[in-house]
């Protein structure tokens, strides 16, 4: 194989999932050069991650699809392979870390994928440390990879593929299921595997704040998988960063805010990616406007929510030591932490899914360790991780009647309440749907009408946007919002500081089972709180933190306070 | 996630006088199998009370035993065949068997040591059975398993193979089947009524867990495919579970045992 062929050549390639009615990608082009790493962007829907499973050959071969084109792995067409032989030039590494385990150790999964390809076991050895080490994970190498956290199954499973000693490594998403811990760590391990110049990479991604030092060169689909842009980093994220906002494609939030100076004629050239970049400039310009006063949402009088003294333990392990909190009608309040915090143990003793201790919770007046499901039903809902697992009924319309018709409401009364919700959802035209057919934004939406038809005052959310993309979760929290300012209280547990900081109202830090701060979002994120509870501080805030100058500046954290142009 | 069992942890390991850890699965897989057919048959307790002994024996003498496992075996297992005795002695027809010797009393009813015998007999069975079969299934990993059935007995590697990724999925479906009960209990499933509620509420979990199940197998094959994996017939073996003299020696000298316990074992007939 001569470093001349390309390792990656994709041409006019048109992909129609079996049941869906357009191709995505309509078209696409890619070629990528040896030891080359390229980002590939495009609006949700675009196609990024089917055409990512068709560069090792896993379309048309595993999945029912249409294909047209061709993709040629190291000159050799991808139909005329098979995804196993073609793995030896093409390296996979998928979203969800648990879905990519197979064995029983860390050493036998890296080991997997060259014993496949029959290389001697010497070779396999020595292959699978060079690789474990690359990642970080050599000493790990003997434990079950379930006790791994996600980012590291995550580098385990980059660790197995540079084990098969590909040409290139397609990454598809690799960060969407993780904390903010876990990113760091999948970016610190990638950055090790780009510094090695050893292997190509494409990469699918939406996290992109940490990215743009790593990347050769950056490729944007268009909304039906048409090549739209090609380029260095310069060259299409800075230099072509409207036209990509406009095409609905997620930009580092650097650039987000650089566009918005810009739109109120504060300049920042070249347009920051980076959060260093952003500092930076800003702290080189001599004098900025004050930032609009902060608009704190008026705090509502009247407690609906007040534990005292919760503790909870279970199987001898304390899960919550001692919390007190109050949240007030109307709040939006976001429970942050670390995994095995105790966020979600809280959220479900607040919402008496998981029955709490007596006397120690009061609900809208309630003590939810009290009172029947029915009551319990009418005060606080309840939306879980998965929208699919709460799901009962067989059409989108008797999904959301179920819980009226268990008040025993009068039918006119419950057909009436029903085509309400359906148009304020945006389900009207699905009524007859099975739920489990929606698409995955649709699901979300029903979930929450579900949780709040019985009229509860109270909604609680755990961790709504995991593995979603970005487009999905601001519309969730969008949706949220708007529950919020009609008088409804909203808890949501989520390890999404960037949306914490848009839109929660009030924050509550939870470590090792103890309430550490708890304010509102300006207060909890001036401090160091999250710091301490093991959190990072979402990415806008950690450039107006790293301000030099602009005192005034330095409590910034979203980015509707930073003044702009026009409206919005 | 923590799963109660896991399939993949290592043996513990054995050396020196624990020997079954070292033997090949598949000689300690089929050695007891004579033996457990003809529990199946046996109709006496002496047949039954000799190879749970020879069980015992195995697993004390030659299995490094943590103190669940030891728990299990010398006292689970009694206990458990005890009170079976006792449970299938009283669906026994008392008017069958030996009625002199009466146990228990109460109105008409009398449970007599022939009922008890009888049930004694099943139960002793059962227990039986389940030692033997735990001379191998503690001493064995699941690996192991596969790795034999590929390498000896020829079965292709990717059906071995597979069968060892969805060991993955059963404590997986465990916590989801937790997650989706508390869901549907969060939705008022838990207070229907009627004869038909029960089924139902199971229905509901099912197409939940089914979906969620179908979803998860097929990224699961997909990141085996994307590993090379079927790419050839065979694979390379990094750890070779090879079929030794020892394990000829074992197989050859538990059949000698069962055939000497069926000889020679007095037969306690029952009465």
């Amino acid at each position: 194989m001569t470093a001349a062929v390309p390792p990656l050549a994709a041409h006019g390639v048109r992909i129609r999932h079996d049941g869906a009615a357009r191709h995505t990608p309509d078209g696409a082009d890619l070629e990528v050069a040896a030891g080359e790493v390229v980002l590939l962007l495009g609006p949700s829907g675009s196609g990024k991650s089917t055409l990512a499973l068709a560069l090792d050959g896993l379309i048309p071969h595993a999945l029912p699809a249409e294909f047209e084109g061709v993709v040629r792995v190291s000159g050799v067409d991808t139909r005329e392979s098979t995804p196993g032989r073609l793995s030896a030039q093409v390296g996979m590494v998928f979203q969800d870390p648990d879905s990519q385990l197979v064995t029983g150790t860390v050493l036998d999964e890296v080991c997997f994928g060259p014993e496949n390809l029959l290389v001697p076991v010497d070779e396999v050895l020595v292959r699978a440390e060079e690789a474990l080490r690359r990642v970080g994970l050599w000493e790990r190498r003997e434990e079950n990879p379930d006790r791994l956290s996600g980012g590291g199954r995550q580098r385990l499973a980059i660790a197995c593929a540079l084990a098969l000693r590909p040409r290139v490594i397609v990454l598809d998403e690799p960060t969407a299921n993780l904390d903010p811990v876990g990113i760091e760590e999948v970016y610190a391990a990638l950055a090790e595997v780009v510094a090695a110049h050893d292997v190509a990479i494409v990469l699918v991604e939406h996290n992109l704040d940490q990215l743009a030092g790593l990347v050769d060169r950056v490729v944007v689909l268009d909304r039906d998988g048409r090549p739209a842009a090609s380029g260095t980093v310069d060259a299409v994220l800075r230099d072509r960063a409207d036209e990509l906002h406009a095409l609905g494609v997620w930009l580092p939030v650097a650039a987000l805010a650089g566009l918005r100076l810009r739109a109120a004629g504060i300049r920042l050239e070249p347009l920051p990616l980076t959060l260093g970049e952003l500092a930076d400039g800003l702290d080189a310009i001599a004098a900025l406007p004050d930032p609009p006063a902060p608009a704190d949402a008026a705090p509502g009088s009247e407690v609906v929510v007040r534990v005292s003294g919760l503790t909870v333990q279970r199987r001898g392990a304390t899960l919550l030591d001692r919390v007190d909190l109050e949240v007030r009608r109307g709040e939006l309040l976001a429970i942050v932490g670390e995994n095995g915090a105790g966020k979600t143990t809280l959220l479900q003793a607040i919402a008496g899914v998981q029955a709490p201790p007596r006397g120690r919770i009061r609900i809208a007046g309630l003590d939810p360790a009290r009172v029947d499901a029915r009551t319990l039903a009418r005060t606080v809902g309840f939306v879980f991780q998965n929208p699919e697992h709460q799901f009962i009924r067989h059409t989108v319309a008797a999904e959301l009647a179920h819980g009226l018709e268990l008040q025993r409401l009068p039918e006119a009364e419950v057909a009436a309440r029903v085509e309400e919700l359906l148009g304020r959802f945006g389900l009207a035209e699905l009524r007859e749907q099975h739920p489990f057919l929606l698409s995955g934004g649709q699901k979300r939406r029903l979930s929450v009408g579900t949780a709040l038809v019985a009229g509860a005052p109270v909604i609680a959310l755990d961790e709504p946007t995991f593995g979603q993309d970005r487009e999905r979760a601001v519309e969730l929290l969008e949706l949220l919002e708007g529950l919020r300012r009609e008088g409804t209280t909203v808890l949501v547990v989520t390890h999404d500081m960037q949306l914490v900081a848009d839109y929660a109202s009030h924050v509550a830090v939870l470590r090792a089972g103890r309430l550490v701060a708890h304010g509102t979002t300006r207060e909890v994120l001036a401090g160091d709180a999250l710091e301490r509870a093991g959190l990072r501080h979402p990415p806008l805030a950690r450039a107006t933190r790293a301000l030099r100058h602009h005192p005034r500046w330095r409590g910034i954290t979203r980015l509707a306070e930073l003044p702009a142009g026009g409206p919005g | 996630m923590s799963a109660a069992v896991d399939p993949y942890a290592a043996a513990r390991p054995g050396g020196g006088v624990r020997f079954l850890p070292a033997l090949n699965p598949i000689a300690k897989l089929t050695a007891p199998l004579p033996a457990i057919a003809l529990l199946l048959f046996a109709r006496d307790l002496a047949v039954p009370l000799a190879f749970l002994l020879l069980g015992w024996v195995l697993l004390l003498v030659g299995a490094p035993l943590t103190a669940r496992a030891a728990a299990l075996v010398f006292l689970v297992v009694p206990a458990a065949a005890f009170l079976l005795s006792l449970g299938f002695g009283l669906w026994v027809d008392g008017s069958r068997v030996d009625g002199s010797v009466v146990l228990l009393a109460v109105g008409d009813y009398r449970f007599t040591l022939g009922m008890w015998q009888v049930g004694a007999a099943t139960a002793l069975r059962l227990a039986a059975i389940v030692v033997l079969s735990l001379t191998a299934g503690l001493t064995t990993t699941g690996p192991d398993v596969a790795r034999a059935l590929v390498q000896q007995l020829r079965v292709p590697y990717r059906i071995g193979y597979t069968a060892l990724a969805a060991f993955r999925f059963v404590p997986r479906f465990a916590h989801e089947l937790d997650v989706i009960r508390q869901a549907h209990r969060v939705r008022g499933m838990a207070g229907g009524r009627g004869p038909l509620a029960g089924p139902r509420r199971v229905l509901g979990y099912a197409v939940p867990l089914l979906a969620g199940g179908i979803r998860h197998a097929e990224r699961v094959a997909l990141a085996m495919d994307s590993r090379a994996f079927g790419a050839h017939p065979t694979r390379t073996e990094r750890h070779l579970v090879p079929f030794r003299a020892r394990d000829v020696v074992y197989l050859v000298l538990f059949l000698a045992a069962t055939a000497a316990i069926l000889l020679t074992v007095p037969t306690l007939e029952l009465p």
